[in-house]
């Protein structure tokens, strides 16, 4: 019975066996036509279905009709410009996507190669200095350069010393203070340019305690402010005004000249 | 399918002008062979007030050897009108196989047939056009 099924099913695949070769495509339908191609029948029916094809392509098709074949793309498929690819909506949107995501990490990245150990509380110190009145501050009038004794002696903070480019200004006013991480920041406040002065600990390594060291001065920035930084003996200090580092740089290139 | 000129005329342009409009729409089908399956659903449709052919019993003979010959003979238009006489769905079975631009299984998608039944249609049409060439040109057959 399955023999008989078998066979039938090869005599209705013969019946509809393609016309050209290239539509021989289904691999049941080519072992069908290449067990059956020495058959006389299925030859006469090959040869039957060919005439009969090639009598069809020749039906006559109204001109009108046939207008629309003879051109090259029947249907004209809008091209793509760069006009309308900007101008889709998902292509916009994952443009403006990237380009955000590509200022963000540009900014971050050039934030960052400005980084230096301690940088993050310079940058803290810095709206401190912008929130800051001179009656907050203990009135000083001395030089700065002085303070490092009042600093050692009445606070007990060692190395709190103004560099040398800094230390012959007059000072308004002092005061040490507590950050959040309890950290003892000096403040000092100048006549000159209104400047006022930090000193705070350096960062240090969290596992060795070592201090991490940077070379020169650095410079921070932070609504309008601008502070240059610098680490002596595990104490970072930091000149804040208000401006640009072009109005800082004079007074560190003080330090060249001496 | 229709065996009329004037007629394919019209279910081209039709089918063609519906197709724009859906594209226009986004409402194209995403299955193949939509177009061609809604061209033959037009056929049949133009040609259901023609006058149809009373059903009777065609002859029916074994393909000849010179079966080529005989066809060699006959007028294009004269092929288009005997396989648009004959009813659906061999009508369509025939003329699908025939453009030969489909295989096996694009035809028995396209006219919604298993393959007994295309196999049948198909062996059926053949017997009856080759009684037909008997009919029409005797002389070829006995040569």
């Amino acid at each position: 019975m399955k023999t008989l099924g078998l066979l039938r099913r090869q005599r209705a695949l013969l019946n509809c066996a393609p016309i050209s070769e290239d539509r021989l495509t289904d691999r049941s339908m080519r072992s069908a036509v290449s067990s059956a191609a020495a058959s006389a029948d299925f030859v006469n029916q090959q040869n039957f279905d060919r005439a009969v094809a090639e009598l069809v392509r020749l039906i006559p098709i109204p001109p009108e009709t046939a207008e629309w074949f003879s051109e090259k793309d029947l249907v004209v498929g809008s091209k793509w410009t760069w006009k309308k690819m900007v101008r889709n909506p998902a292509v916009l949107a994952i443009s403006i996507a990237v380009a955000v995501i590509a200022g963000v990490s540009v900014f971050l990245l050039v934030s960052h190669l400005n980084d230096f150990p301690g940088s993050a509380t310079a940058r803290k110190l810095l709206t401190v200095a912008a929130s800051t009145r001179p009656v907050m501050l203990d009135p000083v009038s001395t030089e700065a350069g002085t303070l490092s004794d009042l600093f050692f002696m009445k606070h007990g903070l060692e190395h709190y010393d103004v560099p040398d480019e800094f230390a012959d200004f007059r000072t308004i006013g002092c005061r040490v203070f507590e950050d959040e991480e309890s950290r003892r920041i000096a403040q000092i406040w100048l006549g000159e340019k209104r400047m006022q002065l930090f000193l705070f600990p350096a960062e240090r390594n969290t596992k060795t305690g070592a201090v991490l060291r940077f070379p020169g001065w650095r410079y921070v920035h932070q609504e309008g402010w601008v502070g240059a930084v610098t680490e002596r003996s595990g104490v970072c200090f930091m000149a804040a005004l208000r401006g640009g580092e072009k109005d800082l740089q004079p007074y560190l290139s003080t330090a060249a000249g001496r | 399918m229709l065996g009329d000129l004037r007629k394919a005329q019209e279910v081209f342009h039709t089918t063609l002008r519906e197709a724009a409009l859906r594209a226009a729409q986004g409402e194209l089908p995403k299955e193949p062979f939509w177009l061609f399956r809604d061209a033959r659903w037009r056929c049949l449709e133009a040609s259901k007030t023609d006058l149809q052919p009373e059903p009777l019993e065609l002859d029916e003979h074994d393909v000849a050897p010179e079966a080529a010959l005989q066809i060699e003979q006959l007028e294009p238009t004269q092929l288009a009108v005997w396989i648009s006489n004959a009813p659906d769905p061999q009508r369509a079975a025939l003329a699908l196989f025939y453009l030969d631009e489909f295989d096996c299984r694009e035809i028995l998608e396209l006219a919604e047939l298993k393959l007994s039944e295309l196999s049948r249609l198909l062996a059926q049409g053949r017997r009856q056009l080759q009684a037909w060439l008997d009919a029409k040109h005797p002389e070829a057959h006995k040569v």
